[in-house]
């Protein structure tokens, strides 16, 4: 129920992909994002969703993982087909009624939006299959830090990402907890209208509230006795390095970069 | 007597269907006794508690059945609800899930759900208050600003009101100072007195159960690895011992007792038990 809502999706594994630097991979996956809005034919698309695939098959992220992250967009896929088929001018007419009409350009437009977005995912997904929530923050307060320039306290906003993330299975638990206390005394949290439901929801919420500051004071105790002040001079346990596997990824993004814009060139573009 | 709750070649599988899959629980039949005080004991993760879940109905069995008074509360919406009132349910720290201004509001919450008029859940709220040692100056107080025992009070007062003719307590006493369990236990002691009314106890104290139980469940690995008295089961202390779990501490002593070569028994479950053992031992040398 509650459980299945998937943040930090991480699946835990040993590829060369989970194996990289968070930060090389954070760089390469923007990167990747942009070579595929570079994509102007099927020439240069196909070739990466062949990337993706094989990228999807060498983290080991099984096939129905990678559908299931795409369910949340599957309207914007099914909208961003739809509008495409009809909205796009020129090529030959295959259907006309009414004011509609369906061209082949409007066909092989949608098909090749609707195959962007969903290699866009794919991609962006396994970034996030492959590297922990924590992981992610650490990256990022890494790649961030030359903000600091600008006093912008990149370690602080880190952290909070950091126990943020740390604290949603906590809470969850905590809220399944109390929901199953509320219940036993026979709450009923699943009929009536929308008030009657709204107002079912304070016995769970005040005490998940109660609870959520007990566990931020208990934690912002337990940092300061373990001396936490900042991220001034702090160290870390685990050191990112980029090793050989960062190198060939990046060595691989920037030929994929490069063939993108020779297939480009040499073939025709399917979109403006 | 008949039985208030049966469980029925009861299952219950987590994370179903995928690489997580685990039995919590697996085919377990038993049968609750109407009036009788049943103590489960087990190791953590044995399934003490997705058992006792599945007895109100919060938890759906994989396979198997609840029976409730001989009727299957996986029937309809309506029967699940009524297995709520009919069967309470207090989970480890209900302190946890006070919520109301005063103490009075949050006791009348489960007898509000079950739709009693306000004279009824007048009478079980006070009723309830008196049975957990809350006196009538708390019950206008903010459950807010109660010590830590008299919260996990307030809180149990809250499923008794319901006055289920189960009351199951999942480790009522846990992370409480002396004075609290004694208080707690004593309580539940009065109540069942009182009441005649069944309970389930779940501890890690068997000295706790060996007191107050009149049957003994014992879960290892999500089955049930015995049933039966109290005597039958703490007799057994070797296979207990190979469960890493554990036989009253009084009954420990007259072990070693034994094995020092101390003609005792070794069938000691109680203090009181003990005392007279000793006196029956020791006695006449003293007087000698």
């Amino acid at each position: 129920m509650i459980r299945d809502i998937t943040i930090g999706q991480y699946l835990p594994g040993k590829s060369a992909l989970h194996k990289m630097d968070p930060r090389v991979k954070i760089i390469v996956t923007f990167a990747f994002i942009i070579v595929i809005f570079m994509c102007k034919n099927f020439w240069s698309l196909g070739l990466m969703v062949l990337f993706t695939a094989l990228c999807t098959i060498l983290a080991g992220v099984p096939m129905r993982m990678m559908l299931k992250s795409l369910r949340p967009v599957m309207v914007i896929l099914v909208f961003t087909g739809i509008l495409n088929i009809f909205y796009t001018s020129g090529g030959n007419k295959l259907l006309e009624f009414w004011k509609i009409t369906v061209t082949d350009k409007g066909i092989y437009t949608a098909v090749f939006m609707i195959v962007r977005i969903v290699c866009l995912i794919a991609g962006s997904s396994l970034l996030t299959y492959t590297t922990t929530p924590t992981m992610l923050t650490d990256a990022i307060e890494r790649i961030l830090s030359p903000l600091k320039v600008f006093k912008i306290q990149v370690h602080t906003l880190a952290m909070m990402m950091t126990l943020a993330l740390r604290f949603i299975p906590t809470l969850i638990e905590e809220i399944e907890r109390i929901m199953n206390a509320q219940k036993a005394r026979g709450a009923d949290l699943e009929s009536g209208g929308f008030i009657k439901r709204a107002k079912a929801l304070i016995p769970i919420l005040i005490p998940l509230f109660i609870s959520a500051f007990r566990r931020a004071y208990e934690l912002a105790f337990a940092m300061e006795c373990r001396c936490y002040r900042g991220g001034e001079g702090r160290t870390r346990m685990k050191q990112m390095k980029v090793k050989a596997t960062d190198i060939v990824a990046s060595a691989v993004t920037a030929a994929l970069l490069g063939a993108v814009i020779f297939l480009n060139i040499y073939f025709k573009p399917v979109i403006g | 007597m008949s039985a208030v709750i049966e469980a029925v070649n009861l299952t219950h599988l987590y994370g179903e269907k995928t690489l997580f899959e685990t039995a919590a629980i697996k085919n377990i039949d038993l049968a609750v006794e109407n009036g009788e005080f049943l103590g489960i004991i087990g190791h953590t993760g044995s399934g003490k508690s997705t058992l006792i879940q599945h007895f109100n109905g919060l938890l759906k069995p994989t396979t198997g059945k609840i029976l409730l008074d001989g009727k299957d509360i996986a029937e309809s919406k309506e029967s699940i609800r009524a297995a709520r009132f009919k069967v309470g349910l207090c989970f480890q720290y209900p302190e946890y899930q006070l919520f109301e201004e005063t103490v009075y509001k949050d006791i009348a919450f489960g007898p509000k759900n079950m739709g009693l008029d306000d004279d009824e859940t007048d009478r079980r709220v006070r009723r309830a208050a008196r049975f957990v040692g809350l006196s009538d100056s708390y019950l206008k107080k903010s459950p807010f600003d109660l010590s830590g025992g008299e919260k996990r009070r307030a809180a149990i007062a809250g499923v008794i009101a319901m006055e289920p003719e189960a009351l199951i307590l999942d480790e009522p006493a846990a992370g409480l100072d002396p004075r609290g369990r004694d208080m707690i236990l004593s309580f539940i002691k009065e109540y069942r007195q009182e009441t005649g009314r069944t309970v389930i106890l779940v501890s890690h104290s068997m000295d706790d159960i060996a007191k107050l139980a009149t049957k003994v469940l014992v879960m290892n690995k999500g089955e049930v690895a015995m049933i039966g008295t109290v005597d039958e089961i703490f007799s057994r202390s070797e296979e207990l011992f190979k469960m890493g779990l554990n036989v009253p501490q009084v009954t420990k002593i007259f072990l070693g007792l034994k094995e020092k070569g101390v003609p005792v028994r070794t069938d000691i479950y109680t203090n009181e038990q003990g005392c007279r053992e000793l006196l029956r031992v020791f006695g006449r040398s003293v007087k000698e």
